[in-house]
């Protein structure tokens, strides 16, 4: 039965009904926030094995799924908790310093008085789709992302690139509100470094 | 006064619109003034659109085949487990 243009609802229903192609396209849409959440707190190779088995323990549990959070906040939590109880025999790399909100690169950038030694040189003129439209930014966009701590990356993979609501990103990945913003902040800084030297030289 | 430095500190914040008034306001006020300050707030903005655009996450292809082929197995499972109850 095809759901592509099915609402979140009807995807809902159809995977309650157990329907197979209704779980194919449930699996391709959910699973890179959910790896993302596991990445949060885990090495890549475990992320992928809990998220594996988070869609096995979904065929049973979906039947019990209320509706009170959307579907992509439940899968995540789903994910957040299996980690946390894996995580409680292991340990848990912390590496951002939520107290410093400027990347080290940016705050060597200004002077004593706080006023710009090297400003920005360029405005980025594109528009975000012309950008991604160059494949060779799209690979160093790609190679960043997957430098950055694995905190900053899931905070901003699952912001920016999966629209979650602060306070959802907060609950997923059990960090405060204010630690959240410097998550962000501290990411979005590496990209805006990232994307001014490819504009400058060309070279990632 | 808000420095250019303290403007880049709460940036983000800005462009989310997570500033009180004042703040905002005070923001505003020094990008009136500040070419530098705007062509950063400009470029960060951009930076966060291209990531929005940015298809990320990008599971291979390999274990979105593992995941379909287990969950294809678990509902045939639970199909036949079903099944045998009824
Ligand atoms: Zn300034």
């Amino acid at each position: 039965m095809p759901v592509r243009d099915g609402s979140e609802q009807d995807l809902i229903m159809l995977l309650k009904a157990q329907d197979d192609q209704a779980f194919h396209e449930a699996v391709s849409t959910y699973t890179p926030g959910m790896l993302a959440v596991a990445r949060f707190y885990l090495d890549p190779s475990t992320a992928e094995e809990v998220v594996q088995d988070c869609w096995v323990t979904v065929v049973d549990a979906i039947g019990k799924f209320e509706g009170r959070s959307g579907l992509k906040t439940w899968l995540h939590r789903i994910v957040a908790n299996r980690c946390k109880n894996k995580l409680r025999s292991g340990k848990r790399e912390v590496a951002t310093d939520f107290s410093e909100s400027l990347e080290p690169e940016l705050a060597e950038r200004f002077n004593a008085t706080g006023r710009w030694d090297v400003p920005p040189r360029l405005q980025f003129h594109e528009s975000a789709d012309t950008l991604m439209e160059n494949g060779a930014l799209s690979d160093c966009l790609d190679k960043h992302l997957s430098a950055l701590p694995e905190t900053q990356r899931s905070a901003l993979i699952l912001y920016e690139a999966h629209q979650h609501k602060s306070e959802d990103v907060c609950n997923i990945l059990d960090v405060s509100a204010s630690n959240l913003r410097v998550l962000l902040h501290r990411a979005r800084q590496k990209i805006f470094l990232m994307v001014e030297t490819f504009q400058e030289t060309g070279e990632c | 006064m808000l420095m250019c430095r303290d403007l880049a500190v709460i940036a983000s914040d800005y462009i989310d619109g997570e500033l009180t008034g004042r703040q905002n306001l005070s923001v505003k006020m020094h990008l009136m003034m500040c070419k530098a300050c705007r062509t950063f707030i400009g470029n960060l903005r951009a930076s966060t659109e291209l990531m929005q655009a940015h298809s990320s996450g990008h599971p291979n292809e390999d274990l979105l085949r593992r995941i379909d082929q287990q969950v294809a197995e678990a509902l045939r499972t639970r199909k036949s487990r079903s099944g045998d109850q009824e």
